[in-house]
């Protein structure tokens, strides 16, 4: 505890010398104010025009997060029905069969709905596990989960590990597929932290994921799926609700 | 590569420069992450609201720096955290290596962390026997290498991809490739077997809510994740200066660091974590521990123009436009933290006798606070360092002064009396020209007053060899006349032909 106090002690003795200071800086914080307001902001107006999807009121929510999504390298794929849901993932599934990242050994999260979805996707797998362990977890070629909310604004998804055993499975496997419902999609990131902080307890981990793992350390060249995945796709779920059943 | 130190500056400095290759590389990242940074900048309407709102928040949080991080620790322990305070560098890594003694750790990962940097920590856990790996792709090749980081955002970027083929052909045995995914690929399968066995991972924080005792990470490779989630025992480690008030606050700094970095409107994951999990049966690490880190920054807080530098968010902006570190990059600084804010913080940190030269490692043009997404005005902050470092000399210079006037040596005492002077003007002078340059009516006002004065000096369009007067005035002032002709005040500055109407009919250039 002597640490603890003896920091404190500083911090309070630093800011009580530095108050004969802090009023003389006040003053000149006044004059910049006053400078900025005089020149003003030259392109202001050009600004607010070029800002783009987000006042785009024509286009729903849908379509802005899955443009900004795609333009950071993910897929969205909207279904309109549980039915269009389990199409989707057949679909998904069987074009990474065709890739080199195999597609053949299913990870799931705990929602017992992924659990009834895969049941009806007809793309044959080698094997479908319910939340494996960590270690097993880096065997396996794609992780599913549901996300808990999605913002348009940025194409990002929210995952809260209360809701969900998911923040190995959305991680560990080269490919994630996400199902969220489009009810879930908030506008911006500042309404998606609104809701998460709401309720009497904040949940231990939430998870901003937006796009797949990507690095651009090497000569600024950008890899994907440098310790995350290389590919994620998103099913946006249109119909009923899904992931809170 | 040799360790470069603070007190070489100059060496450095100059060494750097005949780097054709690393000159390359770095016009190559300042000039992207530049671009980027503009562009995503116009990509918000309300950019300077946010600077501004943002500044707003930090000077809040410094003003009463005891009283969040109070309420930090409060919700942090709560929620099942156990947090731990570190006055300086040794008593951090002491509670770091205990904690990983107690728990039999043996392999460590680590996600990048400038403050564990700043620390040595990894000396320090590797002197207690513990295998440690950097999990963040540029950080494990200069850690492969033996190197130190050259930039905030791509630690590497000194290093070509031929270079890193190479260092994984020895360290690692691949077979030679100059092709980047595989590259990319090999360091993954590679840290993947280390992750596998990690038992505990260590990770810096980016922002620390008060409110609810979160502690945020941002990262674009997954790596911080893999370190937060897999090993029984994470332990972040922070600066004091971290805090944010509440938790609406990340709005604010999740919109300005990703763009003010790479340009990106946000980096691939976020992780926010609040205490430990819930149930045993859950992901994630059984223990999580926060050391609060000090090592000089409380001192800071003692004035308001060395305060502001605890506002900083690591983003990086401030390197990519400075011209000094356009040409250097960050390893002439000799210190973890390069560039602008480096040469701010390292002084502040290590103490100005170490560090002396790196005040001066810039043209003051400026660039750096017009892309601060929260508004530090490093060219102020310089300038006060610059005045506090004459000031010491001075005070040196006094006392040994007097040592020898005891000692009867005259002619010594006459130039140690000479220089006494110099000083004096030059420390006048710094802090006369950042209380005009920081105060718009006394600048104008000055401009004005010089407009009258230099008629008599002002020859064909210069002014020349102002020698003598001048020079003995302010030292710093002869020096520069003596290479070079220094232009006179124009006849009305930008800023009376911008009132006159100028603003009306330019194209708007700035992001600002
Ligand atoms: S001083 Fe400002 S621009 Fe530089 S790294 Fe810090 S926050 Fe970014």
């Amino acid at each position: 505890m002597a640490a603890r106090e003896s920091i404190l002690r500083s911090i309070r003795e630093h800011l009580v010398a530095s108050a004969p200071h802090d009023v003389v800086h006040a003053e000149k914080g006044d004059e910049q104010s006053e400078l900025t307001l005089d020149i003003g902001h030259p392109n202001g107006d050009r600004l607010s025009a070029s800002v783009g999807v987000q006042n785009d009121g024509a286009r729903s929510l849908i379509e802005v997060f899955g443009a900004n999504l795609e333009a950071v390298g993910g897929h969205c794929i909207v279904a309109r029905s549980e039915a269009e849901v389990i199409e989707a993932l057949n679909g998904i599934i069987a074009s990474l069969q065709d890739s080199p990242l195999r597609g053949r050994t299913i990870a799931l999260s705990n929602a017992p709905l992924l659990e009834r979805l895969m049941a009806r996707v007809e793309t044959r797998v080698d094997e479908i596990a319910v939340s494996p362990s960590a270690a097993e977890l880096f065997d396996y070629d794609v992780g599913i989960s549901t996300a808990q909310a999605a913002i348009a604004e940025t194409g990002t998804l929210m995952i809260d590990s209360e809701a969900e055993r998911h923040r190995l499975v959305s991680l560990v496997p080269p490919a994630h597929i996400a199902i969220v419902d489009a009810a879930n999609i908030r506008l911006t990131l500042g309404e998606t932290l609104a809701t998460a902080s709401q309720g009497p307890e904040l949940s231990p981990t939430i998870t901003f994921i937006t796009g797949p793992s990507r690095t651009a350390d090497i000569e600024l060249t950008l890899a994907i799926g440098v310790h995350g995945p290389q590919e994620l796709y998103v099913v946006v779920n249109e119909g009923p609700p899904l992931t809170n059943s | 590569m040799s360790h470069l130190t603070t007190e070489t500056f100059d060496s450095n400095a100059r060494a750097a420069l005949v780097d054709t290759q690393l000159r390359g590389a770095l016009r190559n990242a300042t000039s992207l992450f530049g671009k980027r940074r503009l562009a995503a900048a116009r990509g918000l309407e309300n950019w300077e609201d946010l600077r501004t709102q943002a500044r707003a928040i930090k000077d809040d949080v410094l003003l009463h720096l005891d009283r969040y991080l109070e309420e930090f620790v409060s919700n942090a322990e709560q929620r099942g955290a156990k947090v731990h305070w570190a006055r300086d560098a040794s008593e951090a890594n002491q509670i770091v290596c205990d904690l990983a003694r107690q728990q039999g750790v043996r392999n460590v990962v680590k996600s990048k962390s400038m403050v564990t940097e700043e620390i040595h920590l990894n000396d320090a856990l590797q002197a207690s026997g513990m295998e440690v790996i950097e999990t963040d792709l540029g950080e494990y090749i200069i850690q492969l290498a033996g190197e130190a980081p050259s930039h905030i955002i791509v630690p590497a970027i000194h290093k070509t991809k031929g270079q890193i083929a190479e260092l994984f052909t020895a360290k690692l045995g691949i077979e030679p490739t100059d092709d980047v995914d595989k590259l990319t690929s090999v360091a993954r399968n590679v840290l993947r077997q280390r992750f596998a066995n990690a038992d505990l991972g260590i990770s810096g924080v980016n922002f620390a809510v008060a409110e609810t005792g979160t502690i945020l990470i941002l990262e674009n490779e997954g790596n911080v994740r893999l370190t937060t989630s897999l090993p029984k025992v994470h332990i972040a480690l922070m600066g004091i200066e971290k805090i944010l008030p509440r938790f609406v606050d990340l709005d604010v700094f999740l919109k300005l660091l990703p763009r003010s970095g790479t340009g990106q409107q946000l980096t691939t994951y976020q992780s926010l974590i609040t205490g430990t999990k819930r149930r045993p049966e859950d992901e994630g690490p059984e223990q999580l521990h926060i050391v609060l880190l000090d090592n000089g920054r409380s001192r800071m807080l003692a004035h308001p123009t060395t305060r502001q530098a605890l506002a900083c968010i690591r983003c990086g902006a401030c390197l990519n436009a400075c011209p000094v570190y356009q040409q250097i990059g960050g390893h002439a600084y000799g210190s973890v933290y390069p560039g602008p804010i480096g040469a701010v913080i390292t002084p502040q940190l290590i103490g100005l006798g170490k560090a002396s030269q790196l005040p001066y490692a810039s043209s003051l043009c400026g660039a750096c606070r017009e892309v601060c997404p929260v508004k530090i005005d490093i060219p102020e902050l310089l300038l006060h360092l610059r005045a506090e470092i004459t000031d010491r000399k001075q005070e040196q210079e006094q006392a040994g002064g007097r040592r020898q006037e005891q000692a009867g040596g005259r002619r010594q005492e006459q130039e140690a009396g000479g220089s006494f002077k110099k000083r004096t003007g030059e420390r006048f002078a710094f802090r006369l020209f950042a209380a005009v340059m920081t105060r718009p009516r006394t600048y104008e006002f000055s401009v004005k007053v010089g407009r009258l004065l230099q008629r008599s000096i002002v020859r064909r369009g210069k002014i020349g060899r102002v020698g003598g007067m001048l020079a003995q005035l302010a030292p710093p002032l002869g020096a520069w006349t003596n290479a070079r002709d220094m232009r006179p005040i124009a006849e009305s500055t930008f800023r009376e032909q911008w009132r006159a109407g100028l603003r009306d009919d330019t194209d708007p250039g700035s992001d600002t």
